[in-house]
């Protein structure tokens, strides 16, 4: 028997809740149970119902983008062994388990790490200059390859099943995580300086001296890389800009600026 | 006023189940949360000032396994309807009560941390009710406990942005008078300060070799260039 799109839907929609239920135990275990019962009832037997969804409600954790890929090529599992039996098909706790942490790992490099922080510097973009569809913006560059993701490789593994992986490692996510990445770290270097020759030139003041303020970044970046709290760097910031501040009309006068 | 608190609650509540719960389509980045809480208090340009100043600041911290980063979506709704709720009552709607509003907001908003370690303890049980659910075959029950852990994350959120304005409420209109020209002469520079900091701190934990490098460069490219547009 083979599951309709309409139950397919239904599990699609319902792993946009997939960390309702998050904690340490199981973390997303619940809720990778809650998005594939509508499938595992129609594929089951009332009396089978207990072990099938015992097996979904043990511990799984992976990254919710990623998690779409992994229900599909479980139902097609769950699929082939309500049909064939046991003995012809994989174990399925094995297989969730193998592939739950690198696409984890992959989803955590290229969605946080990377098309998070490259979609929020161009989206700061537009709202430094004011415009309020700044948050539009982001939201629309951001979700775009997610839901791409969710979408198209839920399908996919429901299609493939097992062989679903040859697909993620084909593509080579892992390297298109590093380029946006460098993508991010480039734009946000261009955002740096759009933020300071816009602060120098509104204030009438010289630009060049506004190059001097790599300095300083690069000093608290090897701050946060020795592992100062953001907070503390924002205090410690924000305390020599204010007694700076107190004190510039002196500076200025002695100086004659 | 108490308007303005409700309606930066219901938002806080939304926003805070989209951070771990449900969809995750991230409307509860600071970019999106606070200008979109602006808007609806009639301030849009405050919000999106504050997106600006908190977007960057925890950027580089992934919400990784089971680390919890520091909740920048309560601080940034929180710091937004404080800034325009005081400010209507103080009659200062300005760039330094804005500032004040978000430098008391940041660090009261590290409790939002300790809070959704609570909530993420607390659906602990779940797992044992389902397993005994499923034994009896109540399916409607398994689904339902599921659900039942949004009610944690949304309660976490939501204190986490009680106690940030009840903090805020406290403090801000006793010091704005003394604060408000101490930080007259620096707002502008701060105002600055808050996205750059932010940006070393991705630059300094960001996992891309050469990142200072290409951070240089694209720094010093870009702002030569628009010198010489400039000339």
């Amino acid at each position: 028997m083979k599951l309709g799109w309409q139950t397919r839907l239904h599990i699609w929609l319902r792993l946009m809740f997939l960390q309702a239920s998050w904690n340490y135990q199981r973390m997303q275990g619940l809720g990778f149970l809650f998005a594939l019962l509508p499938g595992l009832r129609k594929l089951y037997p009332e009396e089978e119902m207990h072990e099938v969804s015992l097996r979904h409600a043990g511990y799984f954790n992976t990254h919710p983008y990623l998690a779409p890929l992994v229900a599909g090529a479980v139902l097609k599992l769950e699929e082939e062994r309500a049909f064939h039996g046991e003995e012809r098909s994989i174990d399925i706790v094995d297989f969730k388990e193998i592939v739950a942490a690198p696409y984890a790992a992959i989803g955590d490099a290229l969605f946080w790490g990377g098309l998070r922080p490259l979609a929020a510097a161009i989206a700061l973009f537009f709202a430094i200059k004011g415009i309020i569809w700044a948050p539009l913006i982001f939201l629309l560059m951001y979700n775009l390859v997610p839901f791409w993701f969710r979408i198209v490789f839920f399908e996919y593994g429901y299609r493939h099943g097992i062989q679903s992986v040859d697909y993620i490692q084909e593509h080579n996510l892992a390297d298109w995580a590093i380029h946006i990445k460098e993508a991010a770290v480039v734009v946000l270097g261009g955002l740096c300086a759009f933020l300071v020759f816009s602060h120098l030139t509104e204030n009438q003041l010289p630009t060049w001296p506004g190059l001097l303020t790599l300095l300083p970044m690069v000093l608290l970046g090897l701050g946060a890389r020795k592992g100062l709290s953001t907070l503390l760097l924002i205090f410690v910031t924000c305390l020599t800009i204010i007694v700076f501040g107190l004190f510039w009309a002196d500076l200025a006068g002695f100086f004659k600026f | 006023m108490w308007f303005e608190l409700m309606i930066g609650g219901v938002l806080a509540l939304l926003c805070g189940l989209d951070r771990i719960a449900i969809l995750q389509i991230l409307i509860s980045r600071p970019i999106v949360a606070a200008p979109v809480a602006g808007i609806l208090l009639g301030e849009p340009q405050i919000g999106l000032q504050i997106g600006v100043m908190v977007e960057l600041l925890w950027l580089a911290r992934l919400p990784v396994g089971a680390a919890v980063p520091p909740d920048d979506t309560q601080v940034a709704i929180a710091a937004t309807v404080l800034s325009v709720a005081l400010g209507r009552q103080l009659e200062a709607v300005s760039i330094e009560l804005v500032l004040l509003c978000l430098l008391v907001a940041l660090p009261v908003g590290k409790i939002g941390q300790y809070f959704d370690h609570r909530a993420r303890n607390y659906n602990g049980h779940l797992p044992i009710e389902t397993e005994r659910a499923l034994a009896e075959g109540l399916w409607r029950r398994t689904q339902w406990l599921h659900l039942r852990g949004m009610l944690s994350f949304g309660a976490a959120s939501l204190l986490t942005y009680l106690i940030i304005v009840a903090v805020g409420l406290l403090i801000i209109p006793p010091a704005w008078p003394v604060l408000s020209t101490v930080f007259y002469p620096s707002a502008e520079l701060m105002q600055l300060a808050l996205p750059l900091v932010g940006v070393a701190v991705i630059l300094g934990t960001v996992n891309v070799s050469r990142s200072i490098t290409l951070f240089c460069a694209s720094f010093g490219m870009a702002f030569l260039l628009m010198w010489l547009v400039q000339q």
